[in-house]
């Protein structure tokens, strides 16, 4: 067995949680049931991973092989890396059948045609998605299998999924591929970024709670219920404004889960506005900064700061409008026109 | 200490002042029930007063039958309220059911296939300036915004229709091959290639001919969208496969073409071995 591979595998081990490691190398199945029960998986992760690479040994792995562990490992842990959501389009309206052999193969062929050494892995998943790992070489250096490209695609939708790395110079040739294979006609980079890969799937495909307004009866009504151990020395001042915003928040907010988003970033290249008399700004030219809302989980602090009193309700609109927006750049600039104001950009 | 003394006092000032709180509580409690009883002891006497009169026979003021109205208001709007229920249950059931809101209609597309209720969708719609689509919830794979831009200004009915009519085909499609995965798996061999539609559908499946099995190969494509019944059947087997199965190929072929997946396999297993 290669060096290099047994290296990778060593290290891809050395990665998982040591409760994993065994369930995710039955996952794997590369080492049989029988092979795995020779390794104490209470030893040290060290010890543990020099185990699995003898045993790898055995069985003569190769790079393919120790790939799929790494696409294993990311499928279980993609929340290491940072997605960004690429959008592609179609002029055409022919139905699309989408074949995955099809689609793997013309994948495969259009990338090896731009740079022969690349490693392609793919692995598809129950819920229609396909998992692709490319390890990228150069055209006189085998490829890096620690610098390594993610692609999650579901069939036939125009949303793609790619944790790239560092290398930025190849993202086009990448772009070019899924473009080809899944018969679409261009792809442009959307301003949507998250660690939260499930979180980016919920916005696109719409699969986070919208408030619809329907006749159809809610299955739990709890909106009249009160606290049970109310102590009757407190007295409620402004009710009637709690109750308006839990109301107005929902409607914004819906009632399930946010998506979980880590940040929203504002560009903003408005003029400053002051008191013509300070005259703050000698030139009238707009007054450029960045404002970055950062949060373990942005959606759900902001949907709790009406009702924890820290922000009036309903929130600003360039707030509540990240998930149907399905962004969280956005640039705003000054409205030229009838309206003064701040006008964000598409 | 002195500390112990003061936690002492400090103790059985909180007593009191508990069983103070529970004192005033029982008290406010007893007034509030001297009050009730007072307030139904003027009622019974009221009624009471209505039924001599109502016993000497004089029409009262308030009316022949003065205690029915009242009863009578409330059941009539409970009534009301029931059957309005009913009403919107049944628009739900039907599959297509919308209500107004303050910038247009949110209609609600809920989808079955042969009698199981599946997934509900929803399109929030603004109408003015022009009729279009504010927000929704339908899969990302549909094409929606095409058919949005054949119809929605122009016939919304049958924008609705036609939208009802893919979202129902592909649940179908979706439930057909849920069913199969979930109760058949012991037939179907390695995996089964699906995509988000679910219409094209790869696998390989067990048939047994005198004492042996043989995998068959059937590619189904549904061609049409709108429909949950493929338009393509290709079945084949091994080169090795008896020559009387081609005759069994050609019957499953014929039949994935007619009744749901599931359904074709269930009358596989029913007849089993049935193959000469």
């Amino acid at each position: 067995m290669d060096e290099t591979v047994a290296e990778y595998i060593r290290r891809t081990v050395l990665k998982i949680p040591r409760d994993e490691i065994k369930t995710m190398l039955q996952k794997w199945g590369f080492l049989s049931e029988a092979q795995l029960q020779t390794i104490n998986f209470h030893q040290i992760k060290d010890n543990i991973s020099q185990d699995v690479v003898q045993l790898c040994e055995e069985n003569s792995a190769d790079i393919k092989q120790a790939a799929v562990l790494d696409i294993i490992y990311n499928h279980i842990y993609p929340n290491k890396r940072v997605w960004s959501v690429y959008q592609m389009n179609k002029t055409g309206e022919e139905m699309d059948f989408f074949d995955l052999t099809e689609f793997k193969k013309k994948f495969k062929r259009q990338l090896r045609s731009a740079l022969k050494n690349v490693t392609i892995n793919f692995r598809e998943y129950e819920d229609n998605a396909v998992w692709i790992r490319i390890a990228w070489g150069t055209p006189y250096r085998k490829p890096n299998q620690y610098k390594t490209s993610y692609v999650v695609y579901h069939s036939q939708t125009p949303y793609v999924f790619v944790s790239a790395s560092v290398l930025k110079s190849n993202l086009p040739l990448l772009c070019q591929a899924l473009v080809v294979a899944s018969n679409y006609c261009d792809i442009r980079e959307m301003e949507l970024r998250s660690h939260s890969l499930n979180s980016l799937k919920d916005i696109v495909f719409k699969r986070y709670s919208q408030n619809f307004q329907t006749y159809y009866p809610r299955p739990l009504e709890e909106r009249n219920v009160a606290p049970e151990n109310e102590d009757l020395r407190i007295i409620q001042e402004n009710r009637n404004e709690k109750e308006r915003v839990q109301r107005v928040n929902r409607q914004i907010f819906g009632d399930g889960p946010q998506p979980k988003l880590e940040f929203a970033q504002y560009k903003l290249e408005t003029m400053f506005k002051s008191d013509p008399k300070m005259d703050v700004l000698d030139k009238k030219e707009p007054f450029r900064c960045l404002v970055k809302f950062s949060s373990p989980h942005l959606l759900e602090s902001l949907k709790s700061l009406a009702p924890a009193g820290m922000a009036d309700a309903p929130l600003s609109p360039l707030l509540t409008c990240i998930p149907q927006k399905a962004r969280n750049y956005f640039k705003i600039r000054e409205k030229k026109g009838l309206f003064p104001g701040s006008f964000v950009s598409p | 200490g002195v500390l112990a003394h003061l936690e002492l006092l400090e103790a059985q000032a909180h007593e009191a002042a508990v069983k103070q709180e529970e004192r005033e509580q029982q008290e406010e409690k007893l007034a509030r029930l001297k009050a009730r009883v007072q307030e139904l002891r003027l009622q019974r006497d009221e009624l009471r007063a209505k039924v001599d009169l109502q016993q000497k026979g004089e029409p009262g003021k308030e009316g022949a039958v003065p205690n029915l109205a009242q009863p009578t208001a409330r059941a009539v709007i409970e009534w009301k309220i029931r059957s309005i229920k009913a009403m919107l249950q049944v628009f739900y059931l039907t599959g297509i059911s919308g209500k107004l809101t303050k910038q247009g209609v949110c209609f609600c597309i809920s989808t079955a296939y042969e009698g199981t209720y599946l997934d509900s969708y929803y399109l929030d719609l603004l109408t003015k300036p022009e009729v279009q689509i504010y927000r929704h919830s339908v899969p990302v794979f549909i094409p929606l915004h095409q058919i949005a831009k054949k119809y929605l200004q122009t016939d919304i009915r049958r924008f609705l229709s036609v939208l009802s009519d893919h979202l129902n085909a592909y649940v179908g499609r979706r439930h057909q091959v849920d069913q199969l995965q979930e109760h058949f798996s012991d037939q179907i061999e390695g995996t089964l290639q699906r995509n988000s539609l679910c219409n094209l559908l790869v696998f390989n499946y067990n048939v047994s001919s005198t004492s042996k099995t043989f995998p068959f190969n059937v590619r189904l494509l549904y061609g049409d969208l709108c429909h949950s019944l493929p338009t393509e059947v290709t079945i084949s087997c091994t080169p090795d496969a008896p020559a009387s199965l081609a005759e069994t190929a050609a019957a499953h072929s014929d039949l994935f073409r007619r009744v749901g997946l599931h359904k074709a396999f269930r009358s596989f297993s029913g007849a089993a071995g049935s193959v000469a």
